[in-house]
Order: structure tokens, then C-alpha cells, then sequence
């Protein structure tokens, strides 16, 4: 019986995924439509800029970007290209822009995922140790510690660390060689303050929902039943408390994972100097380069879509009360 | 304040009003921290509006004094001269003139961030009134009509949601040039997702309630249900909800203006933030400041919305502690 419920809700949150893209791409067509500057306009200042014969390229982009069709058929154009993975072309850069996408995600990649890990492991276990030393000394110092890190700008953290260590103490060089192999020791010790500087937020986040979530619990009537059967108290946090706490922090930290670290991420790369996807789209903003800005909006937004898919399909797995209709 | 109203029923409202005004306050009261952000964010109000009055013009450039330390810090200039191929070395020390030192062009930093305070608050109230209202708006609607309208309006707050916010902010600014009012109306007009989805659950729990039953009962149209029941029900939800989302968009202004893509004609925190990134080694204070005041005003706003989320909160019980 669960099965057949289960794959009709799959179903369903897919068709509902499907229609967000639809509609994620449709705006995205009608922001570029109303906006002064369409993309022709842009690409003939940068070729003006060059130097070359503007009227001629103008009919040749028309043709190129299907200008002089009726909306209704540019619009079509737009959906399939998409859906075949055309990107465009980034002018600034000479390449399709899927291409540069390719050499450059990892360094996000790489950035986010780090960064991820490491505050959602210290994140929860601080969050954990508060919430069962509530109102200890202890707990004090950590929850002030995370509502200075949920305020702390992490762009000017960011700054702050750089004159600190770099400019000041020398310890640590503040830009990306991307000749050297991703993971070797130098461009590892790079990532060691834009890590800290991405992750200082969501440590504190983590820290508050993960206490708060704790804290809900502890005072339940199973808890209480748990220790008078004689649980020891390790498994009593550890199992009973811990576990149903866990459910609704996987929805935020993954919710965070798209709407917030994605900005943090750009921000921290373009601080730090990190080629990643941030830092693309950074340079394509004042290289007046439309398609990549577009494209890398489009991927932030789609990443955000199917990592709230996936946890939403997940929750239904592990936690079997959930039930949709 | 609410003209339609008959005049008989007035004094009551309004004493019942204050009552629970009171009574509220005295629950935010006891939080210390919520009393110390809300007279952080009144004196940058302050700050705001009479320091204009007192403080130079945060625009003057003057190259003779730039790079001045705040006062109490000193930093040594050195300077070289072509026709004696020597390096001189001056030692600037702070002034009164200039409190909290000026920047390599020679503006005066407590202007600056004087104006900057301005523009953030601006900024924050503005935007988070756009987007609360039409979260509001949409959650009511969204509750109380249900059905079709209901799942179109929830599946369009869904989309809105799954934009990465700065992503979207940052295209959309680059696709319509930067100015400050364009920030603050897609901040406003993008902001509203996750009040319109807590202020739906909240009506629509509150819809089947015994109170809007007997008003239905008693003849009320639609409108004055969702007026006068419904809309009063989630408004200490609402003013929540506003001091936790100000920060964000005054971190959000910030953060644009501080890879350049805010209004250049503004003096903000972040457009300052963003020169000072430029001159670390020579004037470490220009990005020292601006950061301090974001850090204090965004800390000032969640401490406050804490508190009042405690204080609004029936079940949390203030006065055990």
C-alpha cells in the first residue's frame, strides 16, 4: 500500500519540479525581453568596442538569436535550445558557454561542498551540546557566538580575514593558481579562509536550529518514557532525541544549500579570487557577457530546484508518519 | 489610524489596544538583549536623520587629507619624490576634525557611514513593507480562497522561492542598470515567499476557528473577515517576520553595492566597504567601519525580532525565567 502512495507523491513532486522549471524559465525569457538592454544590444557594444563594422554584425545576430521571428517562435526557440543544453555563446570568454561551465563548476564544487560538510558536522554537534547543557556556561558562549555569525556580513568577514592574515600576519597568499592540480597542498591552503569565510554563517544557522530543534524534543513525553526504562542518557540524545531532531534540520540545511550558500559562494569567490562559477558570472557582468549571467543564474536556480526534490523524496523515506495525498 | 471605524466603538478598541500593547511590551521588556538592539536601531535612526546636519558632506574629496587614521591611531605615508629619487616618510596621526579618519580620497568617514546608515535603513524598511505586504496579501488570499486560487498562487510563491535570491539580484540589476530604487523594489517584490507561506499555514489554521465561524454566522462580508479578523490574528506574525527579513535586505543591498553593482550615486555601506577592500594595506579603517556598523545593525534586528518573537509567542513562558 505504501509503495503505490509513495511513487504517485514521486510522481507528482516531479510534474510540480517540472512545471517550477517551466516557470524559472519563462520569467527568466520575459525578464530578458522587457529589459533595455536586449542581449543584441549588448553584444554590439562589445563588438563596437572592437572596433568592428557594427551594422554588419546587427543583421547576422538578429538571424543568429532569432530577432526578427514573431516572440511566440523566439520563445519556442529559447525552450529547445535549452532543453538540447545550448547555452549560447559567451563572447567575452570565446566559447559555448556550456564549455566554460564545464572547466569551471568544480571550483564551487569544491568550495561549497567543504564548506557544507564541515558546518553541518560542527554545526550540530555544537547545536547538540548546547541544547543538553541548556543554560550551562557553555551554552551561553556558544549561542552568542552563533547570533554574531548569523550577523556577521560574510563579505566583510571575508575582508577582515584577508587583512588580518594576509595582509597583516602574511600567513596565507589570497589568490587561486588554477595551474596547479585542484587538490594540491598550495591551492588547498587557498582554501582555508574562503572555507571559513562561507562557512562562519552556516555554523551559526546550524547551531540555532539544531538547538532549538533539540530543545523541542527533550521535553516530549518519550523522552521522559526512554530514561524511566532505564536508557542511559547516550542513547537516549543520541537515538531518540537526536533522530527525530534531525528530520526538519535536513529540510533547512538543504533549503539553505540553494537559496543562501549559493550567494555566499559567489560572494566568497569573488573576495578570494576563486575561479568558480560566481567569479565566471562576476567577470561576464562587466564584460557585458548576457548569455553566461543567464545561464549561471539558471544553473544556481535548477541545483536549488532538484536538491529540494531529492530532500522532499528523502523525508518520505525516512520518516514513514509523513503522508501525503 | 483606521478612520472607517463607528466612533462608539472606538474608545474600547483603542483601550484594549493599549492593553495589549502593554502587555507585549512588558514581555519584551525582560528580554535585555531585544531592549539593547531596539535602542541601537533608534539611535541609527537618529544617526540617520539629525546627523546630516552636523557632519560634513560625505561627497567632499580632499586630497590633502586623505587617508587620515580615526583618531587615537596613527599611520606612516610614504612619499616619493622624483627629483630627489628619496622616499620621505610622514606620520599621520587622527584628528578631532575627522573622529573616525577619511578615506584615500579624502571624504570623511563618519559622513560617509552617517549616510550610509541612512541609505541602509531606507533600504531595509522599505523593501521588507513591500515584500511583507504582498506576503500578506498573497497568504491571506492564498488561505482564505482556496482551492484553484490557492495552488496557483502557492505553486508561483514556489518558483519565487526556488530563485537563489542573489543570483536573481544580481541579474536583474545587471540586466536594468543599478539603482537604488530598482534594488529596493526587487528586493521587495522577490522578498515575499517565505511570509506569504508562514502567513497562509497561519490563516488557514485560523479559518476554521470558532471566532470566524460566529462572525460568518453573524452576517460579516468576506472582506471584514480577512480586515478585521483575520488580518489583526497574524499581525504579531507579521511584525516578526519584518524585523527578522531587514537584515537580510540590508545585507543583500550591502553585498551588491559591494562587488559593484550598487547605485554609484549613493553613499552606502557597501560602496564604501568596496573601496576599502581596494586600500587594506594603506587605510585599513575604510573596510573596517562600514563592516562594524552592518555587523551592529544586523545583530541589533535579530536581537530585537527575537525577543518580540519570544514576547508574541503565547507558549513560550517569559516569566518562569
Amino acid at each position: 500500500m505504501r509503495k503505490s502512495w509513495l511513487q504517485g507523491y514521486i510522481l507528482k513532486r516531479l510534474l510540480y519540479a517540472v512545471i517550477i522549471a517551466w516557470g524559472i524559465v519563462t520569467i527568466t525569457f520575459i525578464l530578458i525581453r522587457i529589459g533595455p538592454n536586449s542581449p543584441a544590444d549588448k553584444y554590439l557594444a562589445n563588438i563596437a568596442a572592437r572596433g568592428q563594422d557594427v551594422a554588419q554584425v546587427t543583421a547576422a545576430i538578429e538571424s543568429r538569436y532569432g530577432l526578427d521571428k514573431p516572440i511566440i517562435v523566439q520563445y519556442g526557440d529559447y525552450l529547445m535550445h535549452l532543453a538540447q543544453g545550448d547555452l549560447g555563446w559567451s563572447f567575452s570568454t570565446s566559447m559555448p558557454v556550456i564549455d566554460l561551465i564545464g572547466k569551471h563548476w568544480i571550483y564551487s564544487f569544491q568550495l561549497i561542498f567543504l564548506s557544507s560538510l564541515l558546518a553541518a558536522i560542527i554545526g550540530i554537534l555544537l547545536g547538540m551540546y548546547s541544547a543538553v547543557k541548556q543554560y550551562s556556561k557553555i551554552d551561553y558562549i556558544i549561542s552568542t557566538f552563533s547570533f554574531a555569525g548569523i550577523s556577521i556580513p560574510n563579505f566583510w568577514l571575508g575582508v577582515m580575514l584577508i587583512l588580518l592574515f594576509s595582509v597583516k600576519l602574511g600567513w596565507f597568499k589570497v589568490f587561486y593558481d588554477t595551474t596547479l592540480p585542484l587538490l594540491s597542498l598550495e591551492n588547498l591552503k587557498a582554501l582555508v579562509l574562503p572555507v571559513f569565510t562561507l562557512g562562519t554563517g552556516m555554523v551559526a544557522g546550524y547551531v540555532r536550529y539544531t538547538r532549538s530543534a533539540m530543545l523541542d524534543n527533550l521535553r516530549k513525553a518519550f523522552v521522559t518514557t526512554a530514561r524511566a526504562k532505564g536508557l542511559p542518557e547516550r542513547t537516549v540524545i543520541g537515538k531518540h532525541v537526536f533522530r527525530n531532531a534531525m528530520l526538519p534540520l535536513v529540510t533547512i540545511i538543504m533549503f539553505d544549500l540553494g537559496s543562501i550558500v549559493f550567494g555566499g559562494a559567489y560572494l566568497t569567490e569573488i573576495i578570494f579570487g576563486i575561479p568558480g562559477l560566481g567569479q565566471i558570472s562576476f567577470n561576464a557582468v562587466f564584460a557585458n557577457d548576457y548569455p553566461v549571467v543567464i545561464a549561471i543564474t539558471l544553473i544556481g536556480t535548477f541545483l536549488a530546484l532538484l536538491v529540494n526534490l531529492i530532500t522532499d523524496i528523502a523525508y518520505t523515506y525516512f520518516d514513514p508518519r509523513i503522508r501525503y495525498e | 489610524m483606521n478612520n472607517s471605524r463607528s466612533a462608539e466603538s472606538r474608545p474600547v478598541r483603542i483601550h484594549g489596544n493599549r492593553r495589549l500593547f502593554l502587555y507585549y511590551w512588558n514581555r519584551t521588556k525582560q528580554n535585555k538583549l531585544a531592549i539593547a538592539g531596539l535602542g541601537f536601531i533608534l539611535f541609527l535612526i537618529l544617526l540617520a536623520l539629525i546627523g546630516p546636519f552636523f557632519t560634513a558632506d560625505p561627497t567632499h574629496v580632499d586630497f590633502a587629507e586623505r587617508n587620515v587614521p580615526p583618531l587615537g591611531f596613527s599611520t606612516e605615508e610614504s612619499i616619493y619624490d622624483i627629483k630627489t629619487n628619496a622616499f620621505t616618510v610622514n606620520l599621520i596621526e587622527g584628528t578631532w576634525k575627522h573622529p573616525l579618519g577619511t578615506d584615500g580620497k579624502g571624504r570623511d568617514m563618519l559622513a560617509m557611514l552617517i549616510s550610509g546608515a541612512r541609505i541602509s535603513l531606507e533600504v531595509g524598511l522599505l523593501a521588507t513593507l513591500i515584500a511583507i505586504c504582498i506576503g500578506a496579501l498573497i497568504g491571506v488570499l492564498s488561505a482564505y480562497l482556496g482551492g484553484w486560487w490557492d495552488n496557483v498562487l502557492m505553486r508561483f510563491t514556489d518558483i519565487m522561492m526556488t530563485f537563489p535570491f542573489f543570483l536573481l539580484l544580481v541579474l536583474i540589476i545587471f540586466m536594468f542598470g543599478p539603482s537604488l530604487t530598482l534594488i529596493v523594489l526587487v528586493i521587495g517584490l522577490t522578498g515575499w515567499t517565505g511570509a506569504a507561506r508562514l502567513i497562509r499555514s497561519e490563516a488557514l489554521s485560523l479559518r476554521t476557528r470558532e471566532f470566524i465561524t460566529a462572525a460568518r454566522a453573524l452576517g460579516a462580508s468576506d472582506a471584514r473577515i480577512v480586515i478585521r479578523h483575520l488580518i489583526p490574528n497574524v499581525a504579531s506574525l507579521i511584525i516578526v517576520m519584518a524585523t527578522l527579513s531587514i537584515p537580510g535586505v540590508i545585507l543583500a543591498e550591502s553585498a551588491l553595492s559591494f562587488i559593484g553593482l550598487g547605485d554609484p550615486s549613493q553613499t552606502s555601506w557597501g560602496i564604501i566597504l568596496n573601496d576599502g577592500q581596494k586600500s587594506l594595506d594603506t587605510a585599513w579603517w575604510v573596510a573596517v567601519e562600514p563592516g562594524i556598523m552592518l555587523f551592529f545593525t544586523v545583530l541589533a534586528f535579530n536581537f530585537l525580532g527575537d525577543g518580540l518573537r519570544d514576547a508574541f509567542d503565547p507558549r513560550s513562558n517569559l516569566d518562569a525565567r
